[in-house]
């Protein structure tokens, strides 16, 4: 790295990660795997399942029993004895697979807060907090802030999650498949506010999914992994272009790129790395001849 | 990081395909009881370290790594060496005068009171070693086959014995499920600010309580989808099944458990 250039907000180092290492039931969910992202970055993790996205996702608060020199922070090694590990957490935000397992208290009102008082935030700028985030995820503040949890939709305890997180005001925000279990609706309204969100607050931002479908409209870098190993690392489009091997992965394609595939019997040069069906549509007309 | 599983050995299945796993089902079972039964009735350390001494064969024989079991025994032992020490402090039994070691008003350390600790810790230990070993080394079925063949007679008597093996197994079965929850939801809730990870025994243990909540309604959930799927695919006791896989019990396995009960008959007799 040059003197005076930033360091990447996040880094992982030839990073290996074994489950119940030295025990009888020891699993190896990451082999070898490097790659940075700097800040502001929007970077999709793909892969299949036991592909190793989640316990990339764990590595980032901290939340595994990590050797010396694999992860960093700001360029610092998150796992060197006196690193403040709560403050990791207070700047790397994570929304679970499951959101259940996040939510903290009954009320959600009560549950977005729990973060900013944790973390001694006054209960004046807590409130403020509560309210923006909530806002923020299209729960709003006065509906929403004395229901119960346990009441709530599957989608909506997410938003709940996510507004948990949102209200930490992390620079940095990590969602392990964001989408799953959502319908159609509720997917396209998410990714709606997750979009404005990035942008409002220039987070930066992982997303993982074994599906590029939704990734792709979030992120414009994508690092594939395989067996706890790098697969892929470039940007959306170029990642894309390689359509058959990440089918051939197990990766979920987005739907443009899929009918593309499977469009390229009838025109052999339709190209894959199409992002919107607006855009697919446009190719198939230049092909049809139509102005 | 709360590494349950790392850390607690009992209730865990590893497959090492030793000697050991390969046995008759039932045979191990029988030989557990016998086991269990000789553990209340040695009563003098010679016993006990005969009967040790078939326990370091078993351990041998299993192959299941001694360091793993010790270190998710961890807990267990903690626990026992607490209880112990009261027992010892508080011994109400006759001592004579010449047996104090230490005295301040109540408490006491005699050696009458060491010795009854001693045999009651090796008894515990005996006890908790020969099921956690059963565990390690019995897949869920075959100690579910095993059980139901042993007190299948029972059955005449009108004991739903398919039925109360069936809650024993499903009550195991759901052990690593709930502590793979608890593990998940520590990390879940550390992400957002409460440090598991951090903190003295006491914080560390009120924390715990904080996951009980969300545990108990993920247990409630899943029986209740449980009970709705058997009722789905007609589940109606196992009276009625038959079994893909018979169990059959071969000389070998009579000739262990001659030896378990040989060796335990010897122990109680030094």
């Amino acid at each position: 790295m040059n003197p005076g250039e930033e360091p990447p907000i996040l880094e992982l180092r030839g990073f290996r990660y074994t489950y119940l290492e030295g025990t009888p039931k020891a699993n190896e969910a990451l082999r070898d795997v490097s790659f940075s992202i700097r800040r502001g970055e929007r970077v999709a993790i793909v892969g299949p399942t036991r592909s190793g996205k989640s316990t990339v996702v764990d590595s980032f608060a901290h939340l595994l029993r990590l050797k010396r020199g694999q992860v960093f922070y700001e360029g610092e090694d998150v796992a060197a004895p006196g690193y403040d590990r709560a403050a990791l957490r207070r700047r790397v935000g994570i929304v679970f697979q499951r959101p259940d397992s996040q939510l903290i208290e009954d009320v959600v009102g009560a549950d977005v807060a729990f973060g900013p008082t944790a973390a001694g935030i006054s209960a004046e700028d807590t409130r403020r907090r509560v309210e923006e985030s909530l806002d923020a995820l299209g729960l709003p503040y006065p509906d929403f802030r004395l229901r119960y949890v346990h009441a709530l939709s599957g989608g909506q305890r997410r938003r709940v999650a996510i507004a948990g997180v949102i209200a930490m005001r992390t620079p940095v925000l990590v969602l392990d498949e964001p989408m799953a279990g959502l319908d159609p609706r509720g997917r396209r309204e998410l990714l709606g506010l997750l979009r404005r969100l990035a942008d409002d607050r220039h987070l930066t931002l992982v997303v993982c999914s074994a599906s590029l479908n939704d990734a792709s409209l979030l992120c414009d870098r994508v690092v594939v992994l395989s067996e706890g190993r790098v697969e892929m690392d470039e940007p959306l489009r170029e990642v894309l272009r390689e359509a058959d091997k990440l089918a051939a992965l197990d990766v979920t394609l987005p739907e443009p790129v899929e009918g593309a595939r499977e469009l390229r019997k009838l025109f052999p040069d339709l190209p894959a790395d199409l992002l919107t069906e607006e855009e697919l549509e446009s190719e198939l007309m230049k092909r049809l001849g139509v102005a | 990081m709360l590494e349950l599983q790392r850390n607690v050995v009992f209730g865990q299945f590893v497959d090492t395909e030793s000697a050991i796993h390969r046995m008759d089902p039932r045979i191990k079972l029988a030989a557990t009881f016998v086991m269990l039964v000789a553990s209340f009735v040695i009563d003098d350390f010679l016993g006990f370290a005969v009967a040790l001494a078939l326990l370091a064969a078993i351990q041998v024989v299993s192959r299941i790594p001694l360091g793993y079991f010790l270190r998710g025994s961890g807990f267990f032992l903690g626990f026992l060496v607490f209880v112990l020490a009261f027992q010892v402090l508080f011994y109400p039994g006759e001592v004579s005068d010449s047996g104090y070691l230490w005295r301040w008003g109540v408490l006491s350390v005699s050696t009458e009171g060491l010795r009854a600790a001693g045999i009651l810790g090796l008894r515990v230990i005996f006890l908790y070693y020969v099921t956690t070993m059963l565990m390690l080394t019995t897949s869920l079925v075959d100690l579910t086959n095993g059980l139901e063949l042993i007190f299948g007679p029972l059955q005449r008597l009108k004991i739903p014995i398919n039925e109360l093996v069936l809650v024993f197994v499903i009550a195991i079965k759901f052990v690593p499920i709930f502590i793979e929850e608890v593990e998940r939801l520590a990390r879940a809730q550390t992400a957002r600010g409460v440090p598991f990870d951090e903190g003295g025994a006491i914080k560390r243990a009120r924390r715990l309580g904080r996951l009980l909540v969300p545990i108990f309604i993920g247990g409630f959930a899943r029986a209740d989808v449980l009970t709705t799927a058997m009722n789905t695919r007609c589940y109606r006791g196992g009276r009625h099944r038959t079994k893909f896989r018979q169990l059959s019990t071969r000389l070998s396995d009579w000739l262990i458990l001659a030896l378990v009960v040989g060796w335990m008959v010897a122990a109680r007799l030094v």
